[in-house]
């Protein structure tokens, strides 16, 4: 009882410290200055912005030419095919990986059986999944637009690697957190190591894998608009262009259909997750 | 009925089948050929791989590490700051505890719900657009997404207190403010420090991205080595932020494993 109240004071007294030097660091060493913000010239820059937003000024805004609007709707299912790939690079990546990963499968308490290579598999694949989703995927695609071209492969590949290591962690401590009673009774009927894995495991945790993947497909079509920021191709290669050139009305544009699409993913998974239930 | 039943049994083998299957065919979309690499990839590959190896160690180079290190940090933060005056604030109206008004409820969910549906390196941009390169415009574009996820997760705690204590407070006559404060903000508050902990670790990494948008610390410094193709530097800070991570993770694992206990 003791220990858990020091964790958490500690948590608050260090976190309020953090946030107290933080904020003297950007103030007193960054020399941020707050009132800059809103000064006239900022006013004039921002209504610019929003009146450009709303094609105010313009004949044709991007909004409603037909076909800006084409271009826009073949962007999105670029987009969305992107992101189905990389969910599926990171899903089969972690489901290669995942049964090395798990702590009771290291120390032989699942299988009931210990091998002198699972220790070594176990670190590694961790290790893995720690470095993949340390790197957000921005920088994963702009390490690998170096090596492939434009397109949407690398932000597929960007986006997957990201994702392998977040559904790697959550679907090893699923593994780890799982109810033995289905493997205890299959153990005792004598089933062997691959049949206890197929019949106990893959059972057991299969609706959680799915829920968590499911998960993770809406958080990559969030930020599938960000990788193609850097030419990972998709809708956020055409809004970044219009942002370059001015042309604040296509951006409305972009957003509505980027909203769609985030709806339209929200949608599918709900379906799909009631659908498994 | 046979075909139901079928169903029934095999859902969700039939639905990774269906993922699957909506891989594969999206697969076919992309056009298979050499011309996917660049002319030089091949031996970008090695570079990349070979300099992971022997990453940039040198004094100089671990200084300005350090410093990238808590500049990334000390933005971080600085927006989860934010975010919690916003999270907490739009949580508190929209769980309904203080107003039982149902148009505020709604209101305020949607207004979350709009925040952290825009990515924020979205909101940046915008921000950029609107205001100009300035890392305190980064500072709000990441604390908008962020207060919205949070407030979504506090007012959503708040519903689930459902303890004795609020009743007690009820029936002995607090007002919605005072059972705030004696009730509800006490009992989910270990839970709201929880959650802090996992988003701060996310939003380091979201200020490491926002050096596209004049932020300084980590990613401006990746973004340097790389447009000098120096990968070996690009590695080292990359492991700077993995530990910066990792630290933070291993910090909220304590602190879940103490609330769960």
């Amino acid at each position: 009882m003791r220990k858990k109240i020091d964790i958490i004071k500690f948590s608050v007294y260090l976190l309020t410290f953090l946030i107290i030097a933080s904020w003297l660091y950007i103030f007193v060493v960054d020399e941020a200055d707050l009132f800059k913000l809103f000064s006239a010239k900022n006013a004039t820059y921002t209504k610019k912005f929003l009146s450009g937003l709303l094609g105010i000024g313009e004949e044709v805004p991007g909004f409603i030419d037909r076909d800006l609007w084409k271009n826009a709707i073949e962007m999105s299912f670029e987009t969305f095919i992107m992101s189905i790939i990389a969910i599926g690079i990171a899903s089969i990546g972690m489901l290669l990986t995942v049964i090395f990963a798990s702590k009771n499968i290291a120390n032989g308490e699942l299988t009931l059986q210990k091998k002198w290579y699972n220790y070594p598999l176990y670190y590694v694949s961790q290790g893995l999944y720690i470095f993949s989703r340390s790197v957000p995927e921005l920088l994963w695609a702009m390490i690998i637009v170096f090596i492939l071209k434009p397109g949407i492969l690398p932000g597929a590949l960007a986006l997957g690697i990201h994702n392998f290591g977040i559904l790697g962690k959550l679907c090893s401590e699923v593994i780890e957190d799982m109810r033995y009673d289905s493997i205890m009774n299959l153990s005792s009927c004598g089933a062997s190591k691959t049949q206890l894995f197929l019949y106990g495991v893959i059972p057991t945790v299969m609706k959680r894998f799915l829920t968590y993947i499911l998960y993770r497909w809406e958080v990559i079509i969030r930020t599938s608009i960000v990788v193609g920021f850097v030419g990972a191709g998709g809708l956020g290669q055409d809004f970044r262009l219009a942002m370059s050139f001015f042309k604040y009305s296509e951006i409305t544009l972009y957003l509505i259909c980027y909203m769609l699409l985030v709806y339209l993913t929200d949608i599918i998974s709900n379906f799909s997750r009631k659908f498994i239930e | 009925m046979k075909i139901n039943k079928y169903l029934e049994l095999h859902k969700r083998g039939i639905l990774s089948l269906l993922l699957l299957g909506a891989f594969l065919l999206s697969l076919t979309y992309i056009p298979w050929s050499s011309d996917l690499i660049h002319a030089g990839g091949r031996s970008t590959i090695n570079e990349v791989i070979r300099s992971f190896f022997n990453p940039d160690l040198s004094p100089h180079l671990l200084r300005i590490g350090f410093i990238a290190s808590w500049q990334t940090l000390a933005y971080a933060v600085a927006s989860i700051a934010l975010a919690l005056i916003i999270a907490i604030f739009l949580g508190v109206l929209s769980s309904g505890v203080l107003f039982e008004s149902v148009f505020i409820k709604t209101f305020c969910r949607g207004l979350l719900g709009f925040m952290r549906a825009i990515h924020e390196l979205i909101w940046a941009w915008l921000f950029v657009a609107a205001i100009g390169l300035s890392p305190l415009a980064a500072m709000f574009a990441l604390a908008i997404p962020y207060g919205g996820i949070l407030g979504r997760i506090f007012s959503d705690l708040m519903q689930d207190v459902e303890t004795p204590q609020i009743l007690a407070l009820k029936t002995s006559g607090a007002s919605p403010m005072q059972q705030l404060f004696y009730g509800y903000f006490p009992a989910s508050f270990a839970n709201m420090l929880s959650y802090t902990m996992y988003r701060l670790e996310c939003a380091v990494r979201s200020s490491s991205i926002l050096s596209f948008v004049g932020l300084g610390g980590l990613g401006f410094q990746i973004q340097i080595s790389l447009s000098d193709l120096k990968y070996n530097e690009v590695w080292t800070f990359l492991f700077f932020l993995v530990i910066l991570v990792v630290l933070i993770d291993i910090w909220s694992n304590l602190l879940r494993r103490r609330l769960s206990q």
